[in-house]
């Protein structure tokens, strides 16, 4: 799971170190002249970066606002919740440590444990599925979109992300 | 002819210069103002009006060099905080002391060995066991290795190491410049030592208020003279009861140190310290006679090997403690074997309390050689980790990631 761990650098600045939840482990070292470096591990050789860059204090402070989201709001963010009653369409995106990704919506069961339908499958390429059939594999890193209350999207996440209810 | 300030400015533009080229290299300053000073001085030609001697500035350049002693150790005073250092975490705490034990030990007894008597292995000792911080820093920056899994390590050992090093000179400093001549005085500074030491730690939260109260003034530039009066003014009282300088100024940096301004002195003294320094490393160059340097060849080859072992094998131990891996252990071995500012501090100490002369080209050999060759065993890890690993048998380095600095910084 996403962990960001804090430690000094004494004569340098301080580091921060992201464990994300894709797998990928992001280094930022905040230099005390104010300069800015990111490096990216492969998780197999923690020894040694994949890719860095050095950015100075103002591109570093446009990067964090891209980043958060101020200069261009992700569609996903987006209040997406279209509520029709009680219908909710809701959007999903799988990640690659969920334990129900590369399974079919068969084999999870969707509707028939938790009553949420998936109305479309958004591959990573943008490859969609509307309207899937029970044979229609979940991959990491698509997007669902579903509908159903609010608590049977509920209920449908954790059955995706867990492998269980 | 009296040109003094030519020859102050010809000091001034020979400075400047190493500062240049210590830029294009990519290197540290301090080795390149010790070999300009030993390429100029006494021994060096006239040219015309331009006097490479440096004999008619000679006494002023050394009182600045003296300053910038003065500046170093209260910046060292300042920067110590043994606080941070437990912060840091036990992993630190456990590496510096398994650093300190293997090396320390092998700086005992190699002037030891030598038949040198106690003084100037105290000093030894000290030169051969403290890395320059500022070199590993800047090394470690230019690298790009800051976000590596052993940099957090390495760069708590320096802090380690300079928390070390100032209760060090606090406690030999008296002994090594008085020593034999006035044995009282000698116990005097290092009692002296330890008691304001030891009074920070007891009633340091009590008096620091009133401290705080009285440097508490808006105006920089009022701040900062006294800031030099409070320095000055202790360094040279130190001076005139006999405990040395340099202790006065390491003290007054270490009640400083405890202030809420701590930040805004640092800030304001680092010029200063930057320049009193450079002219300190440069007036080092200056009394070493080029050809003197024979004298001390052997016995700083043999230094040389000593800590490349000592610190290879305590960076080993280090990193394999703190669960890192052998390539990462490799790098903290050779990252921490370059030395600089303080092993010339140190030797300086040892001139002006008249221990052994053969003290002056053998760290000035000591520190060129590590200067030069720590940055370049840093840079050149990978190569030498693969060879070791076939050596004892530790698992390959991985090759995925092409080390792109480092390949620009050749």
């Amino acid at each position: 799971m996403a962990s960001l761990r804090e430690i000094d650098l004494p004569g340098i600045g301080r580091k921060f170190q992201l464990n994300a939840r894709s797998g990928d482990r992001l280094v930022i070292i905040i230099h005390d002249d104010g300069k800015r470096e990111l490096y990216i591990f492969n998780p197999d050789s923690p020894d040694e970066w994949a890719a860095a860059a050095t950015l100075d204090d103002e591109e570093a402070r446009q990067i964090g606002a891209i980043i958060g989201g101020v200069i261009y709001k992700p569609a996903a963010l987006e209040e997406m919740e279209v509520k029709l009653d009680q219908l909710v369409i809701d959007w999903y995106k799988v990640e690659a440590t969920a334990k129900g990704a590369g399974k079919t919506i068969g084999e999870l069961k969707i509707r028939q444990r938790t009553g949420t339908t998936i109305i479309a499958v958004i591959e990573p390429d943008h490859a969609s599925h509307i309207a899937p059939g029970p044979d229609q594999v979940i991959p990491a890193h698509s997007t669902v979109v579903l509908a159903g209350t609010r608590d049977t999207i509920k209920a449908c996440k954790r059955l995706i992300l867990n492998g269980s209810l | 002819m009296e040109h003094i300030l030519l020859e102050v400015g010809l000091a001034f533009v020979l400075i400047a210069l190493a500062g240049i080229l210590s830029l294009r290299l990519r290197f540290s300053i301090v080795p390149i103002l010790i070999l300009v000073g030993m390429a100029v001085g006494p021994h060096a030609p006239r040219i015309g009006v331009i006097d490479f001697r440096f004999i008619v500035s000679g006494p002023l350049i050394d009182l600045m060099g003296r300053l910038g002693v003065v500046f170093l150790m209260f910046y060292l005073g300042l920067e110590f905080s043994v606080g941070r250092l437990v912060r840091a975490g036990r992993s630190i705490l456990v590496g510096g002391t398994i650093y300190m034990a293997v090396n320390f030990t092998v700086g005992i007894i190699f002037p030891c060995l030598l038949g040198w008597p106690l003084r100037e292995i105290l000093v030894a000792a000290g030169i051969t066991t403290i890395s320059s911080s500022a070199i590993v820093a800047k090394v470690l920056v230019d690298l790009k290795r800051t976000a590596n899994p052993e940099t957090e390590l390495i760069l708590g050992l320096m802090m380690f190491q300079d928390v070390f090093v100032a209760i060090y000179l606090s406690l030999i400093s008296g002994p090594i410049t008085l020593g034999t001549a006035s044995p009282t005085k000698a116990l005097i500074s290092t009692v002296l030592a330890l008691s304001v030491i030891a009074a920070l730690l007891l009633s340091g939260r009590r008096l620091m208020p009133l401290l705080n109260r009285w440097l508490n003034i808006p105006s920089d530039e009022v701040f900062l003279l006294v800031l030099l009066a409070l320095l000055m003014g202790t360094a040279g009282i130190s001076e005139a009861l006999g405990v040395t300088e340099t202790l006065g100024a390491l003290l007054a940096g270490l009640v400083l140190a405890e202030t809420v301004h701590f930040e805004r002195i640092e800030h304001l003294i680092a010029p200063f310290r930057d320049f009193f320094g450079a002219l300190f490393f440069f007036s080092f160059g200056l009394r070493i006679d080029p050809l003197s340097l024979g004298g001390g060849v052997w016995i700083a080859l043999a230094a040389v090997v000593l800590t490349l072992a000592g610190n290879f094998a305590a960076g080993i131990l280090m990193g394999r403690r703190a669960c890192l891996s052998y390539r990462a252990s490799t790098n903290i071995g050779l990252t921490i074997t370059s030395r600089g500012e303080f092993s010339i501090i140190l030797a300086d100490l040892a001139r002006s309390g008249g221990l052994l002369p053969v003290l002056q080209p053998f760290t000035a050999l000591y520190v060129l050689i590590l200067a030069v060759l720590g940055p370049l065993l840093t840079r050149e890890s990978r190569l030498i980790y693969r060879g070791l690993s076939r050596l004892f048998g530790w698992p390959p380095g991985k090759d995925a990631a092409p080390y792109k600095a480092e390949r620009q910084s050749l």
